[in-house]
């Protein structure tokens, strides 16, 4: 049997009286594009921070690529790749200082890193913006960088949490490229995005938090006869989008209560 | 014609000007959420220590300021119970002086909020403007600078009590001034260290100065050395000597003076000399009613530079995408060896970041500076050597090197902001990211102790050997000691730095008291053992007592980079909730 990319186990986690994540129970196989969806607030940045060595998990297990996170965490961190919420970028340094940063962190020598560095630049056309700071690039241009810095080391396993967020469509088509580049190469993908149609495009399997507990999982054509059984006539099946597989699943109130209009709004 | 008109919207309170009911809301707005944030960080156990820790510090500022005030308000007495006015400006320009640098020395430490978070809602440009002034009014220099205008009131009201309503107005419209002036200095600072190519330009001034210092010291010391090997016949009597200086200094310092009287601090002590004059002879008030009116004048020019930053700010110009450096096409920076390894790397990543922020070179550099001025107490060598009553000046001076480094050392993760979940996520140990830091912040050290050694031997003379070996033992002691300290501070009392930035940083008083005591410690012990040998008159023996405890400090800054991923790893939610915290 294949051992899987990214396996959990009952992964909880607790704010003090919060729990954030509950019992969630996945596995990823390697090369799946995985996306991980979830309303504001459900869980799924605690979940990439606690699959990425970044948070503690209050109960249950993890295991990348075979290994458990503890005592073989420095290995593991060489084959995983993160783009984090924060992002992780230092202000101070230009994009190519910080490449080189982070390419020599993660144990790449010189030459590796540098012509990485200038081929990551040109890919993120980044190349002419090699003497700002990175603390006065646009969002669009940050989260770029930080998508090059996640993939200098050629990680087999990728988190990516919210990488499309503020940038252009243009850069998002060539980072498209890129992570379909990648699964075709064989690396596992794990994303997280509100923009439901890059979802639908890239990935292959879905899995969706509410509040902090996993609600479904699947491949997206399970999914859609999932909720389709659901709903009266089978041609719904060939119809139903993501949005509405996701709305249908965690209520179109995001499993909230539901919101009083506002009347007052023009 | 549809316009913008906010007088319809229900719930929207009537604008009417900085007091107008609008404005007073968002006021009410502004200390409600002052006081929400305060009684939001008592909820945790560090909030509470943090409290514990500024009020300390409030206590210690407040004695400090009692202190001045007391001073100043004795040196006033003497002044005005003496009608000895030409000695007022000497009071007043210490009092500016006081009030424009200790901000700039305590904007690494003090909590300060960012009012350009009041810019994203509606609020009027007289109230952000008012806000601004306003929240100046409870910083450390400001009430060491209150507390000195009473000492003067006090003073001056004392030895005349006819003075009384002429000192008030003064010093009301000095204070008004200084209060201005630091605001803008804060405002218009971080400006220009938002820009990289005026950071460097400052960087180089800076490192001009320095430079310059240096070098006028020989030049010094070789006019004075000179005068003190002449002939005991061609030795000047202090008469002759003080004939030669004011025949030679005399005009320049007429000059000066004349200079001075037109700068505020001159102004505000022309005017109570003006006003005494007025009051004993009777010609009325109309001198002193001018300088006073000039000196309105300075604060009013204070008060428009604060303006027309804020004025910049307030239409929409953010200091964090102030304007950079054009492209100028690629252009690889090899000037630092591209050695490899993560240590290297952490090393050549913190060089960069410190070549680019003005305030860190500026706290590292100050010291230095400093040690050369107050090496003029030293002055008197004597031709054999360095005076027995002078040997303690070497190891001050390079101690008073040590203080520009507190940030670095105790919290030499502050300045990474987001960038603090690299190293989490990297597969480097944070032990060896400490290392490296460790390493680069000694050698940085190390550097600016030699400096303010060589500084010292120009200045006052070369020290025995003995000296020497005392201190770099004692040296050997207290930088692990500190290294040590620092990181388990910087782990578990972190906060948040901006290095380009002098104001408005967070700051943490718990951190800065407790490294304070740290470093009193450290201090207290060497100046233990430097008075003991050197009473015994042994002074070869503080060398192995110092080597003793520097093996200790060693072996505790091993064992604790030896368990600092495991605290790191253990506080690492909060390590990075702290440092990359918005607002």
């Amino acid at each position: 049997m294949e051992t899987a990319a990214i396996q959990t186990h009952g992964l909880t986690r607790r704010f003090g009286a919060l729990t954030a994540v509950e019992d969630v129970t996945l596995s990823v196989a390697p090369g799946q594009f995985f996306g991980f969806l979830g309303p504001n607030g459900a869980g799924k940045s605690t979940t990439i921070k606690m699959l990425t060595g970044l948070l503690e998990p209050s109960a249950g297990t993890i295991e990348i690529l075979g290994s458990p996170f503890g005592a073989s965490a420095l290995e593991l961190k060489r084959q995983i790749g993160v783009v984090p919420e924060g992002m992780a970028l230092l202000g101070r340094l230009t994009a190519p200082e910080y490449l080189r940063f982070v390419g020599r962190m993660y144990g790449l020598d010189g030459a590796t890193t540098n012509r990485r560095t200038a081929e990551l630049l040109d890919f993120m056309q980044l190349a002419n913006e090699s003497r700002k700071l990175v603390v006065d690039f646009s969002h669009g241009m940050q989260k770029k960088l930080a998508m090059a810095a996640a993939v200098i080391h050629g990680p087999k396993v990728l988190f990516l949490d919210e990488p499309f967020e503020g940038v252009d469509a243009i850069a998002a088509g060539m980072l498209k490229a890129m992570l379909t580049g990648m699964i075709n190469r064989g690396a596992t993908i794990f994303l997280t995005t509100h923009v439901l149609e890059i979802v639908e495009r890239l990935c292959s399997h879905v899995a969706i938090i509410s509040k902090g507990r996993l609600v479904a999982n699947g491949s997206l054509q399970e999914l859609r006869a999932g909720v389709a059984s659901t709903l009266p006539g089978t041609e719904q099946e060939q119809r139903l989008t993501l949005e509405e597989i996701f709305l249908s699943i965690v209520g179109a109130d995001g499993g909230q209560e539901p919101a009083q209009e506002l009347t007052w709004l023009a | 014609m549809a316009g913008i008109d906010s007088a319809g919207i229900d719930g929207m309170v009537s604008t009417g000007g900085v007091l107008g009911a609008a404005a007073r809301a968002q006021y009410a707005a502004m200390a409600q959420l002052r006081w929400s944030m305060f009684s939001h960080s008592l909820r945790s156990s560090k909030g509470a220590l943090e409290l514990g820790a500024r009020t300390m510090a409030n206590l210690l500022y407040a004695a400090m300021g009692v202190a001045i005030g007391l001073g100043a308000g004795a040196g006033s007495y003497l002044i005005a119970s003496k009608n000895a006015w030409e000695y007022l400006p000497i009071v007043f320009w210490s009092m500016c002086f006081l009030w424009q640098m200790v901000p700039i020395m305590l904007a690494s430490f003090q909590e300060q909020f960012d009012l350009g978070i009041l810019l994203r809602f509606p609020v009027l440009f007289g109230s952000y403007f008012l806000l601004y002034v306003v929240s100046g009014l409870v910083d450390i220099s400001t009430i060491l600078g209150g507390l000195c205008s009473i000492g003067i009131l006090v003073g001056v009201t004392l030895a005349r009590p006819d003075l009384f309503g002429w000192t008030l107005l003064g010093l009301a419209v000095f204070a008004a001034f200084n209060i201005l002036l630091v605001r803008a200095i804060f405002a218009w600072i971080d400006r220009w260290l938002a820009q990289r190519r005026t950071r460097e330009i400052l960087g180089a001034i800076f490192m001009l100065m320095i430079l310059s210092l240096q070098l006028l010291n020989p030049a010094l010391h070789q006019r004075r050395h000179d005068r003190r090997n002449g002939q005991p016949a061609q030795r000047q009597s202090v008469e002759q000597q003080t004939d030669e200086l004011r025949a030679r200094y005399g005009p320049w310092l007429q000059t000066a003076n004349q200079v001075q009287s037109w700068l505020p601090p001159g102004l505000a002590a022309r005017a109570l000399r003006q006003a005494a004059a007025g009051e004993q002879s009777g010609y009325g008030a109309v001198p002193a009613l001018g300088s006073l009116i000039v000196l309105g004048l300075y604060a009013l020019a204070a008060g428009g530079a604060l303006a027309a930053r804020l004025k910049s700010e307030y239409r929409g110009e953010n200091l964090g995408q102030a304007p950079s450096r054009k492209k100028v096409g690629k252009r690889e920076s090899g000037w630092l060896p591209n050695a490899a390894g993560p240590i290297a790397a952490v090393i050549e990543k913190e060089l960069r970041s410190l070549l680019r922020s003005m305030p860190v070179l500026y706290a590292l550099g100050m010291p230095v500076v400093m040690v050369f001025f107050f090496s003029a107490v030293f002055h008197n060598r004597t031709s054999s050597g360095l005076h027995p009553q002078m040997q303690i000046a070497l190891p001050i001076g390079v101690a008073y090197a040590l203080l520009g480094f507190t940030q670095l050392f105790y919290n030499n993760l502050g300045a990474e902001g987001a960038g603090i979940q690299l190293y989490f996520l990297s597969p480097t140990p944070i032990r060896s990211v400490m290392l490296a830091k460790n390493l680069f912040h000694s050698a940085l050290f190390l550097f600016d102790a030699v400096v303010a050694g060589v500084i010292i031997g120009f200045r006052i003379g070369a020290p025995t050997t003995q000296l020497i070996a005392a201190t770099a033992a004692w040296l050997l002691f207290a930088l692990p000691s500190n290294l040590a300290v620092g990181n388990v501070f910087s782990v578990t009392m972190p906060y948040r730095v901006n290095p380009g930035r002098m104001s408005r940083q967070r700051g943490s008083q718990a951190n800065a008291l407790l490294s304070l005591l740290v470093q009193l410690g450290i201090l207290g012990t060497g100046v233990a053992v430097f008075l003991l040998c050197t009473l015994a008159q042994a002074l070869w023996l503080a060398v192995p007592i110092f080597m003793a405890l520097a093996a200790g400090a060693a072996f505790a800054w091993l064992r604790v980079l030896g368990n600092i991923d495991a605290m790191a790893n253990q506080r690492r939610d909060s390590l990075m909730a702290t440092l990359m915290k918005m607002g």
